[in-house]
């Protein structure tokens, strides 16, 4: 049996189970709907459901690989693009570890050229080592690499550290409550943060890029936080901000600290930091750090300066920025995934939780979607991974039995090919 | 602090004749006016002649000074007429149905009330910006060396700030605790500059001209001939259509696509933002006069000005270097970057943007 029957028919079934699991969006008769399916390619876009029960009946008739909707409101969500009279959209964020360099994707990620099929871990060439692909035809059409990435724990781990540090962002410094803000698992590979109150919807694409600038520190000038010159008794003195100082202020310094607590020479060298300074902060490490308990190591280290430290300085906002995906905070017509639904590349669901819940929540334990059944699967190539409680693999070339859960993943990363099934 | 400041609040809620007069367009002003039971047709009475007159200045103001700004002298106007002579100007400059006149009268007027807030008290500055809905209070609060006396909600802010560009106005650069950004009064009654700004320009409806009395109409046509060189409107060439000229404009990159769509449309752009979209236009072989042209609409535009500087970019006066754009990097440290598209990512300067792009488009038409 090829391995799109298997899925789609584990769609179907889990749809048929369990449609009231879909959850539906606020104002769903304004919303844009969007769904791909498994035979053809393109999707299915400008759907509108004036009640929730028709966009569920929809959804089980067709059994869609992914459901989307907009984040806009619109007044005629099925009109065309430009027709369709925007009232406002929800503010978005999308963490995914497609854009956060792991130390992992080198194990588990792979890319396989679209002209050659040469296959590679990690993050993709810009030339194709075997055939020259640039990345575009020769009428300037992208082409590029298919990428097969994995949703292991540790890629899952460093998104959910960044979707902390912007919910805290959201809450400590834009003032928006803890219960305003909506957190979900993608079903793959990150996490989605969403806020909804009528104060966000009318923001403009301009306003959303300063709002995105603003989380992952982009664009930041220390100077207007607190880093100067000034003149202390007839003397040129440096002054910086401080640990419990707030805003980004407070950031900046935080993320300093964690800096220089962890740099090592070549890390401070590729600064383009002189040699002797490089020693003398590592020589002086403890002292530096200490020195934060009053007013900061600014004028500790002989021969470091102002833009010397705005070099140091720029590292610890690295830090402190959350990684977060600038397109799609920006575009206000985005298609996103709706929450409760299955992910075409996982078989998981998205999964919408409180953002309270964010450091206990367990992705690859609250997103399974199959329960109970068996399938035999003859495995290409896995890396190990989870699904709920238990480990799988690593597997190469081998046939295994596995829950239905973990061969509908392995089926949709078609890592494998399901030989048989009963559920 | 809190209890503090509506204490002050209640006690100086009411604003005087003498800041509607200054700040004509608040809802105050609008109801004074109601009560004196003012028509348009009045204007047309002897004794109201004073205010066909002062709305009149109020309008030459704008477009003869540079950068434009309506004049404030309370002695040689009284509140009355200083009150009703700007919706009279409103009602005029909508009758001109120019696009010029109406964005130059609507900073001409910001710029006349930014001046007069900065001069305030921050009860007042308070006042004025609570008619606007803004969610603002005292704060009275030191950061380091410097001093803030105001905390607005950061949604207001933004709102306010899509057309700077520079670093400092960039929220990420603003102290911001709670949901509020921290400000000077210097900043606050230049974000209210703006607000004002667009509260005018959304005032100015074309649809009055014909209910106007005519001997009303022949007043704003001898206001036409004063100001023709000012209202000349000039054409502006859309982007697809440069390529009748050589220019693909289809392949601009998105950051040049929205900075020349901004100076089309006669919004500020800042410097580093013209510098970037000068210097693209001519690396790109588009015409100095089309430039000067395109940045005609800007509300604070100065035609001799913008000549020098675009050929001093073109390397035709000073040291002689021809100037290239800014490369993606530091595009987007200035907030210049609208988000990268595809093809942006393959890329980090914005003219390999336009020749890659280019160069598939120009293979496409040719099949």
């Amino acid at each position: 049996m090829d391995n799109q029957t298997f899925i789609r028919e584990m769609f179907s079934e889990f749809y048929n189970k369990n449609i009231d699991r879909v959850e539906i969006p606020k104002s769903i008769e304004s919303r844009e709907f969007g769904f791909t399916l498994f035979k053809e390619s393109t999707m299915i876009r400008h759907k509108g459901f004036m009640r929730a029960e028709d966009l569920k009946e929809f959804i089980k008739k067709i059994v869609p690989s992914n459901v989307y909707y907009s984040s806009a409101y619109y007044s005629m969500p099925e009109a065309k693009m430009d027709e369709k009279g925007w009232l406002g959209s929800d503010l978005f964020f999308d963490i995914d570890a497609d854009h956060i360099p792991t130390e992992c994707n080198k194990q588990h990620d792979m890319w396989i050229c679209r002209v050659c099929g040469l296959k590679g871990r990690g993050v993709p060439p810009t030339i194709c080592p075997r055939c020259g692909n640039l990345g575009f035809d020769e009428k300037g059409n992208i082409i590029g690499y298919r990428q097969e990435t994995w949703p292991c724990e540790i890629c899952l781990e460093t998104t959910r550290m960044e979707t902390i540090k912007l919910i805290d962002i959201l809450t400590s410094d834009l003032g928006f409550s803890i219960s305003e803000i909506r957190c979900a698992f993608s079903g793959h590979r990150g996490y989605h943060v969403q806020i909804e109150i009528d104060e966000v919807l009318k923001l403009d694409s301009m306003a959303r890029k300063e709002i995105i600038d603003y989380v992952t520190g982009t664009g930041i000038d220390a100077r207007f936080h607190g880093l100067e010159e000034i003149s202390h008794s007839g003397a040129r003195i440096l002054v910086g901000p401080g640990l419990h100082d707030f805003g980004w202020r407070g950031r900046i310094a935080r993320g300093t600290y964690e800096f220089l607590l962890k740099a090592t020479a070549k890390d401070l060298r590729g600064l383009g930091l002189r040699k002797e300074v490089v020693e003398n902060l590592l020589a002086n490490r403890d002292m530096i750090l200490e020195s934060w308990k009053a007013s900061g190591p600014w004028n500790m280290i002989k021969g470091l300066g102002l833009r010397g430290w705005e070099k140091i300085v720029q590292r610890g906002i690295q830090f402190q920025s959350a990684k977060v995906d600038t397109v799609v905070t920006v575009d206000i017509h985005r298609l996103i995934r709706l929450p409760g639904t299955l992910h075409g590349k996982t078989g998981l669901l998205k999964i919408s939780f409180p953002a309270s819940e964010i450091e206990t929540f367990d992705p690859l334990k609250e997103a399974v979607a199959f329960k109970g059944g068996e399938a035999r699967v003859y495995v290409e190539e896995s890396p190990e991974f989870r699904i709920g409680e238990e480990v799988f693999g690593p597997f190469k070339e081998q046939t295994v039995n596995l829950p239905i859960s973990a061969a509908v993943f392995l089926a949709c990363k078609d890592a494998g090919k399901v030989i048989s099934y009963n559920v | 602090m809190e209890a503090h400041s509506t204490l002050r609040l209640e006690r100086s809620g009411m604003l005087t004749l003498s800041d509607m007069a200054k700040y004509p367009f608040i809802p105050e002003a609008a109801e004074y006016i109601r009560r004196l039971d003012f028509k348009i047709e009045n204007l047309l009475e002897d004794d109201y002649a004073p205010i066909l007159s002062r709305a009149e200045k109020r309008i030459i103001d704008a477009l003869t000074t540079n950068p434009p700004k309506v004049g404030y002298n309370p002695r040689e106007y009284g509140e009355d007429i200083e009150i009703i002579s700007f919706p009279v100007a409103i009602v005029l400059v909508s009758a001109l149905a120019n696009e010029n006149v109406k964005r130059r009268y609507a900073l001409a007027e910001a710029k006349r009330a930014y001046e007069l807030l900065r001069e305030e008290n921050w009860e007042k500055v308070i006042e004025v910006a609570r008619r606007f809905g803004w969610r603002i209070r005292a704060a009275n609060e030191r950061i380091g060396s410097v001093k803030f006396d105001f905390a607005l909600n950061f949604i207001d802010y933004l709102r306010n700030i899509s057309s700077f560009h520079e670093k400092d106005w960039k929220l990420v650069n603003r102290p911001v605790l709670k949901g509020e950004v921290y400000l000077s009064k210097q900043d606050v009654a230049r974000l209210l500059q703006e607000e004002i700004q667009r509260y005018i320009e959304a005032k100015i409806d074309p649809k009055v001209r014909s209910i106007l009395p005519e001997e009303i109409l022949k007043h704003l046509e001898r206001l036409r001939q004063t100001c023709a060189e000012k209202i000349r409107e000039s054409p502006v060439e859309d982007i697809s259509s440069l390529n009748s000229i050589g220019v693909v404009g289809d392949a601009f990159p998105p950051c040049i696509r929205q900075l020349y769509e901004a100076a089309q449309s006669g919004r500020h752009i800042s410097h580093i933002g013209r510098f970037t979209l000068t210097s693209f236009l001519i690396k790109v072989g588009m015409d100095k006069n089309m430039i000067v042209d395109l940045f005609r609409k800007s509300a604070d535009f100065n035609e001799r000005m913008t000549r020098y500087q675009i050929e001093h970019i073109a390397g035709e006066r000073g040291s002689g270097t021809k100037y290239t754009p800014p490369k993606c990097d530091t595009l987007q440290t200035h907030g210049l970057c609208p988000g990268a598209n595809d093809l942006c990512k393959k890329i980090k300067h914005p003219l390999a943007y336009y020749l890659r792009s280019a160069r598939s488009l120009k293979k496409k038409f040719r099949g």
